[in-house]
């Protein structure tokens, strides 16, 4: 069984990472889908990586796994080098994004089979599994019905209790909650945090989506063109982008350009601070007069929940404010929005 | 009235598919050279000729040795070749992957031809050896195509699963891709040992010294017809009969026993 107690993370006396990734990189052909991806993971820890399509996360989770060899690089597990360790061999599961279940197989052989493949006996496996339907919340009786009459949240846990069921120290996520609908995945990403918190045991998670990434990760790493661009804890890298990519990564945010102590796109003088980006997230804009005004007309007023969503015509463009809902502005008013540049963040590139 | 006409549609079906078939063991019952209807005499003459004669199971033996190995290849080189096709992305594929279908579309008669002369280029003395090969040049696309629909119908993550969840290559093999293979793997060899089994055309002009049952019927029934020609006919017939017979009792008594250990682990959980 799991160990029940909660692990405290990047505690002093456990210095060693759970996984440590040395300069990882991956080359298919003249595609370098991997660049010289350094990391360090701790014990216990919920660590997302999200990126976009394309930006090389499956690639990576593939080499952690072992089902993938990198083309250069180092991939230390608790301290020792396991590279080229096959992905039998080490003490690792995955949930992959189809869930790959093994649809000629029950619910019970499914979760069943990394015992069976270490040659636990049929009563021990069988106790076991149930143990583990118990813990992803499906009954015993799911236990013997095949995998392709379950619904997809039911195959989503039964991919689940497979994977924990050799007590693996690490477990891989591959986006395993994209095809679900919005309330399922929001349940089930709950779930997977207290699982995780439960059980202790280090999770590395990959998904395109970072409002999944924001409730579920003790760190976040963000990926773009197979180079890991910023990592730190989701509210390290939503309040301090690195840069413009991961700011408008992070969701709808107004960028600005800094150059000769100008706004370039207000034509507004900004002194004493340097060339680049200011990052404004739609919260920092008000219809008030108390810092930098923009003149504006509102183009669009979106109501979502007990928010609203401006959409901003003005000398830089489209912008976009958001408010609380008392705010009376429709579409088409003449409005003066402002805020203030020295609260904003500023990126170089 | 709709009904009728429609068990009158298919047994006039059935008896046009069987007639010939039925014709066949009625010739044998004869002791007369000549075809000829009613019989005058009845007899199973011929049946006991067939029995004694060396030659019956010569012809069987050749047949039998030579569409067990067609099958056996055919299955091996098929899988591969599916797997070459399904699963890996490579320059050249799809024009490999018509070239491979070609031979199908060529007469049996033209392709039997071209192999022959391919062999006696080579200096290769045709035999039931050859005539395998001969075979399988017609009937591995056929094999290949069948499998195949059954590999790109299955998600190759399963095998990345199993490989992570502690299988070994060989245990991968034997617990998630054969289970998906078996049923174009026994698809595709019924179809590979009945092609084979059956095959006029290439065995002709294939076979050299050695002689199949077709060719044997064939020549008989051209030159030098007697009951003992359809008696023999029909001893094959019903030795591939029961060949099918024997593979759907296999997977009959298979599919028996999983249900069997399904249902029984179903009613543990639920006890």
């Amino acid at each position: 069984m799991i160990a029940a107690e909660p692990q405290m993370t990047g505690t002093p006396a456990d210095t060693t990472p759970a996984l440590s990734l040395q300069r990882l990189s991956r080359h298919f052909g003249a595609t370098r889908a991997l660049r010289d991806v350094s990391l360090d993971i701790a014990e216990g820890e919920f660590f997302t990586i999200v990126g976009p399509s394309g930006s090389g996360k499956t690639t990576l989770l593939r080499i952690l796994a072992g089902l993938d060899r990198p083309t250069s690089g180092a991939l230390l597990l608790r301290g020792q080098d396991v590279t080229l360790q096959p992905p039998n061999k080490r003490p690792t599961a995955m949930v992959f994004q189809s869930l790959a279940l093994f649809d000629h197989r029950s619910v019970g052989q499914n979760v069943e089979f990394a015992l069976k493949m270490r040659g636990v006996g049929a009563e021990a496996r069988k106790t076991r599994a149930l143990e583990l339907l118990e813990l992803v919340r499906l009954g015993a009786d799911y236990y013997g019905r095949p995998v392709t009459q379950c619904s997809g949240g039911e195959r989503q846990r039964v991919a689940l209790a497979r994977a924990l069921a050799s007590d693996p120290e690490i477990l891989f996520f591959d986006e395993p909650l994209s095809a679900l609908d919005y309330r399922l995945r929001k349940t089930l990403e709950v779930e997977l945090r207290g699982l995780q918190r439960r059980t202790g045991r280090t999770f590395v998670y990959i998904t395109h989506s970072l409002e999944e990434a924001m409730v579920m990760s003790d760190r976040i790493g963000i990926m773009k063109d197979g180079a890991l661009v910023q990592v730190g804890t989701p509210s390290q890298i939503y309040d301090r982008p690195r840069d413009r990519f991961v700011a408008r990564f992070m969701g709808e945010v107004n960028i600005l350009e800094i150059r000769d102590g100008r706004l370039v796109e207000l034509d507004t003088p900004l002194p004493g601070r340097a060339d680049g980006y200011l990052v404004l997230r739609p919260e920092a804009l008000s219809p008030t007069e108390s810092g930098l005004p923009i003149r504006c007309t509102v183009l669009e007023r979106f109501q979502l929940g007990s928010r609203v969503q401006l959409h901003l015509d003005t000398p830089a463009g489209l912008m976009i404010a958001e408010q609380p809902a008392s705010c009376t502005l429709q579409a088409g008013d003449e409005a003066t929005f402002s805020f203030d540049p020295d609260a904003a963040h500023r990126v170089s590139e | 009235m709709k009904k009728q006409l429609q068990a009158l549609w298919l047994t006039v079906i059935l008896v046009l598919l069987y007639v010939p078939i039925l014709s066949v063991i009625l010739a044998s019952l004869a002791n007369t050279r000549y075809m000829r209807f009613p019989h005058r005499n009845w007899s199973i003459g011929a049946y006991t000729d067939a029995f004694s004669q060396q030659e019956t199971l010569v012809l069987h033996l050749v047949s039998l040795k030579v569409a067990a190995l067609v099958t056996l290849l055919a299955l091996v080189l098929a899988t591969l070749g599916a797997m070459a096709f399904a699963r890996y992305d490579w320059r050249g594929r799809s024009i490999y992957q018509k070239a491979v279908v070609l031979p199908i579309f060529f007469p049996q008669p033209v392709l039997g031809l071209a192999l022959l002369l391919f062999f006696s280029a080579l200096g290769i003395t045709p035999s039931w050896k050859t005539a395998v090969f001969a075979h399988l040049v017609w009937i591995l696309p056929i094999v290949t195509l069948v499998i195949s629909i059954r590999l790109f119908g299955y998600d190759p993550a399963q095998e990345d699963a199993a490989r992570d969840l502690g299988a070994t290559r060989l245990q991968t093999l034997r617990e998630v891709t054969l289970p998906h293979l078996a049923p174009g793997l026994i698809s595709g060899g019924l179809f590979a040992f009945l092609l084979s089994w059956s095959n006029l055309p290439l065995s002709i002009f294939t076979t050299g010294a050695d002689t199949t049952l077709p060719e044997w019927l064939f020549s008989r029934v051209a030159t030098n017809y007697a009951p003992v020609v359809s008696a023999i006919a029909v001893i094959g017939t019903l030795a591939s009969v029961l060949f099918g017979l024997v593979v759907l009792a296999a997977l009959w008594m298979q599919r028996r026993a999983a249900r069997q250990s399904s249902s029984a682990s179903a009613s543990i959980s639920t006890a």
